[in-house]
C-alpha cells in the first residue's frame, strides 16, 4: 500500500502480513465462517493493491484495510440479497446453524467464551461490525465512523444497542446453543 | 447529578476509554453516586474484554498461503509475460494440487497449475530425501566433490541422461557430494551442497514420464523441508533446504540458469 518502495517484487508486503491476522478475525465474526471470512480479506487485499493510490500515506493501513473490506462485505450482501430475491440479510440470527467460529483453546472457560462468540452472530451484521470495531479492535469511534461511512451518533446508538442485546441473550439465553470448538 | 442526565454515549465512551478528560469528569462523579450505574460500566468492560479473550486466538493461527499470495504486489500482465519469457517456462494444463500448502508468488495465480500428480509426489519425496540425507553428518553422500567427476559420469549412466552438478559457489554452497536415491519410477540423483553455516541443501535431478509436461517453478514446504520443483525438458528438479523461500529461490535461480546454459550447448 505504502507506495514509497514497496520491498523486493513478488514478497508479501509486510504492512499487509502485519494486518492480515486482525482482517481475518474481524472477517470471520462477520462471516461467521472461517472460509468465507478468508476469501472476504482475499478480495479485500485485492482491492486494496488496487485503490493504493488512494491510501493517503500517514494515515492508519489498519482502518483503510477495514473501510475496503467493509464495502467489499457490503457489496456482497447486496448481490446475495438480489440473488435471493430481497431477503433481509439483516434480520436476526442471519448465520443460524452455520455460525461458527472456531477458535483454538481448551480452558473450561472458552465455552463460555465461545458462547459468546456464538450469540455476537446473532445480531444484525451493522451492530456486529461496530461491537467488533469498539469492543475487540478498539478503534476510534471517529475512526469506526470513518471505516463504516456512518455519522459518529450512529456507531454509539448501534454499539449501545449491539452491547445491550448481547447482554441481555447472555442473560438468558433464547433457546440451547450449540457451540462449535 | 442526576444519572438519568448522563448521555448514554458518554456512559461507553468512557467505559472504552475514549472519553475526553474534560467530560470523564463528570461521569466518574455520576459513578461514584450510583453504584448501578459504577455497574453498568464494568459490566461494560468485562463483556468487551470476554470478547477479546475469545477472538485473541485467531490472531494467532498462520496465515494461509492465499493471504500471503494476496499480499503480493500484482504483476501486470506485461511483467508477467517477461518473466515467463526469462524463465523460459511455458505455463501448463491441468488442476492445481494444494496438498503441499504450495504457493508460486512472483508468477501469480493462472500459472499455479500442472498435472496433477507426479510433481507433487517428486517434491515430497525431495524433501524426504533430504531430510533423510541432509541430517546425516558422517556420511551425507556416497561419492564426495573431490570425485565430482566420477559421481557425474555415474549418475549420468545411472539416470540415463546428461546430469551435471551446478555450480553454486556464487550463492555460498559448495558441493558436497551425491548419491543415488531410489524414486517411485524413477532413479533419482542427489547432489548435496553445504555454506560455511554447514547448511546444507540439496539438488535432486530425475527424467519425468513422458505424460509429464514443463511446469513453472513451485514451492512446497513439507515437515518443514522447503522445495522449489519445476521440470524442464522432460526432467524433473528439485531444490530443497531448511532455509526461508527467498534465500531458496534465489539459489533455484542459479541453478535453473546453470541447467538452461547446459541445454544449450
Amino acid at each position: 500500500m505504502p507506495p514509497p518502495a514497496p520491498p523486493a517484487a513478488g514478497l508479501p508486503h509486510p504492512d499487509l502480513v502485519a494486518a492480515i491476522p486482525r482482517l481475518r478475525r474481524y472477517a470471520r465474526v462477520l462471516t461467521g465462517d472461517p472460509t468465507r471470512a478468508d476469501d472476504l480479506v482475499q478480495d479485500a487485499l485485492g482491492r486494496a493493491w488496487e485503490k493504493r493510490a488512494l491510501w493517503r500515506a500517514g494515515s492508519d493501513l489498519r482502518a483503510w484495510l477495514f473501510t475496503i473490506m467493509h464495502n467489499v462485505y457490503v457489496n456482497q450482501l447486496a448481490l446475495a440479497r438480489r440473488e435471493a430475491g430481497n431477503v433481509s440479510l439483516d434480520a436476526e440470527g442471519e448465520f443460524g446453524a452455520a455460525w461458527q467460529v472456531p477458535v483454538q483453546g481448551n480452558q473450561l472457560d472458552r465455552v463460555e467464551l465461545l458462547e459468546l462468540v456464538a450469540l455476537m452472530g446473532k445480531l444484525p451484521p451493522e451492530q456486529r461490525e461496530v461491537l467488533l470495531l469498539a469492543a475487540v479492535e478498539e478503534l476510534r469511534y471517529e475512526e469506526i465512523a470513518a471505516v463504516l461511512a456512518i455519522p459518529v451518533g450512529t456507531v454509539m446508538s448501534r454499539l449501545s444497542r449491539a452491547r445491550d442485546k448481547l447482554r441481555r441473550m447472555v442473560a438468558e439465553p433464547p433457546a440451547p446453543l450449540k457451540v462449535v470448538k | 447529578m442526576n444519572p438519568s442526565a448522563l448521555p448514554e454515549a458518554d456512559l461507553h465512551a468512557y467505559a472504552d476509554r475514549q472519553l475526553p478528560p474534560e467530560r470523564a469528569g463528570a461521569v466518574e462523579a455520576a459513578l461514584a453516586g450510583d453504584p448501578a450505574l459504577a455497574a453498568r460500566v464494568a459490566e461494560i468492560r468485562a463483556q468487551s474484554a470476554a470478547l477479546r479473550d475469545a477472538l485473541d486466538p485467531v490472531l494467532a493461527e498462520r496465515i494461509p498461503d492465499r493471504l500471503l499470495d494476496a499480499a503480493r504486489p500484482p504483476q501486470s500482465p506485461a511483467a508477467r509475460a517477461a518473466l515467463v519469457r526469462r524463465w523460459r517456462l511455458p505455463a501448463l494444463a491441468a488442476a492445481a494440487t494444494l496438498v503441499l500448502g504450495v504457493a508460486v508468488g512472483w508468477f501469480g495465480r493462472d500459472a499455479m497449475i500442472e498435472r496433477a500428480g507426479t510433481p507433487t509426489t517428486f517434491a515430497r519425496q525431495a524433501a524426504f530425501a533430504h531430510a533423510l540425507y541432509a541430517a546425516d553428518a558422517r556420511r551425507p553422500v556416497e561419492v564426495w566433490a573431490a570425485e565430482e567427476k566420477s559421481l557425474v559420469t555415474w549418475l549420468t549412466k545411472r539416470l540415463g541422461f546428461q546430469v551435471m552438478a551446478p555450480d553454486l559457489n556464487s550463492v555460498g554452497y559448495a558441493l558436497v557430494g551425491g548419491r543415488l536415491v531410489a524414486g517411485n519410477e524413477q532413479p533419482t540423483a542427489l547432489f548435496m551442497y553445504e555454506n560455511a553455516d554447514k547448511q546444507r541443501l540439496t539438488l535432486q535431478v530425475r527424467k519425468q514420464g513422458p505424460d509429464v509436461g514443463e511446469t513453472a517453478f513451485r514451492y512446497a514446504v513439507e515437515n518443514g523441508v522447503g522445495v522449489f520443483y519445476w521440470i524442464d525438458d522432460r526432467c524433473g528438479y528439485a531444490l530443497s533446504g531448511n532455509i526461508d523461500r527467498t534465500q531458496l529461490l534465489a539459489v533455484a535461480r542459479v541453478v535453473y540458469g546453470q541447467l538452461a546454459v547446459l541445454e544449450a550447448k
